[in-house]
């Protein structure tokens, strides 16, 4: 009888040492888990800031381009407007001009063409030389084009 | 009682948190840029009522068809107000596309 009480109370506190042994075990995978998920955590958050600030970098160039482009935009008007100056200036009539001086306007129109020919050029993509861009005189520039065909020359 | 420990340390467990990546880079369009053009340059001709004869008797000296297609000076501006117009268009069309290009496409690996 007292030998059963004996074994009874010792199979007890054997399987609780043992149930402990486990669940030492399973908190200490645990812990090395959560570890692991923290660090992964971790990494994740890192990740979402490379991220956010790329984005931040990606608005920057969004802007500048639109910038780029708005600028650009801009000076071809101002190319367009001088060409409408240079036919309407002071009520200025070529009609009239090219009956009295044919030979002269004749002259200033094949030019003026020649010149126009070579900003539609520049226009698709051809290669400034380099008087087009060391031009910085009046009588250096491209005067149909010199936003795109002058880039050093400066309006005065 | 080891049972129960089994099964309370087994089912309440922490579960390992994955995270799954996979970037995978478009590949690049690289289009090639079209070939810049290449004009030839005309001749304007101005022809009024004193000089037409001369203008054409030139012509036939010099070979050419005495044939000649005209503008009046208004439309001669329209079309140099057009030609001017496109060439602005072409050159806005191409920047956009450099800028596409630029963005979308970095010659670094920053993107």
């Amino acid at each position: 009888m007292f030998g059963s009480i004996k074994i009874f109370f010792i199979g007890i506190i054997a399987t609780a040492v043992i149930g402990g042994g486990f669940y030492v075990m399973k908190l200490r995978s645990d812990n090395a888990i959560l570890k692991a998920n923290s660090i992964k955590m971790e990494e994740a958050i890192t990740d979402q800031q490379e991220l956010i600030t790329q984005q931040k970098n990606d608005f920057k160039d969004i802007l500048a381009a639109n910038q780029k482009i708005n600028e650009l935009v801009s000076v071809l008007k101002k190319d367009l407007d001088n060409l409408d100056k240079r036919f309407n200036k002071k009520n200025r009539d070529v009609g009239k001009l090219a009956i009295a001086k044919t030979e002269s306007i004749e002259r200033i129109t094949n030019g003026a063409s020649a010149l126009a020919t070579r900003c539609i050029e520049i226009a698709s993509g051809a290669e400034l030389t380099e008087a087009e861009k060391n031009a910085t005189k009046k009588s250096e520039i491209n005067s149909e084009c010199p936003s795109i065909a002058n880039p050093k020359y400066i309006p005065y | 009682m080891l049972i129960l420990s089994i099964f309370l340390t087994n089912c309440s467990g922490v579960k390992e948190l994955t995270i799954f990546k996979k970037k995978v880079e478009r590949e690049k369009l690289n289009l090639n840029t079209p070939t810049p053009l290449e004009l030839e340059n005309l001749k304007w001709i101005i022809i009024t009522s004193k000089n037409a004869e001369e203008v054409f008797k030139k012509l036939e000296e010099q070979g050419i068809d005495p044939v000649l297609w005209g503008l009046t000076d208004k439309d001669f501006e329209l079309l140099a107000k057009n030609f001017a117009q496109i060439r602005n268009q072409l050159k806005i069309t191409n920047d956009l596309l450099d800028k596409y290009k630029e963005y979308y496409e970095p010659k670094t690996n920053e993107k």
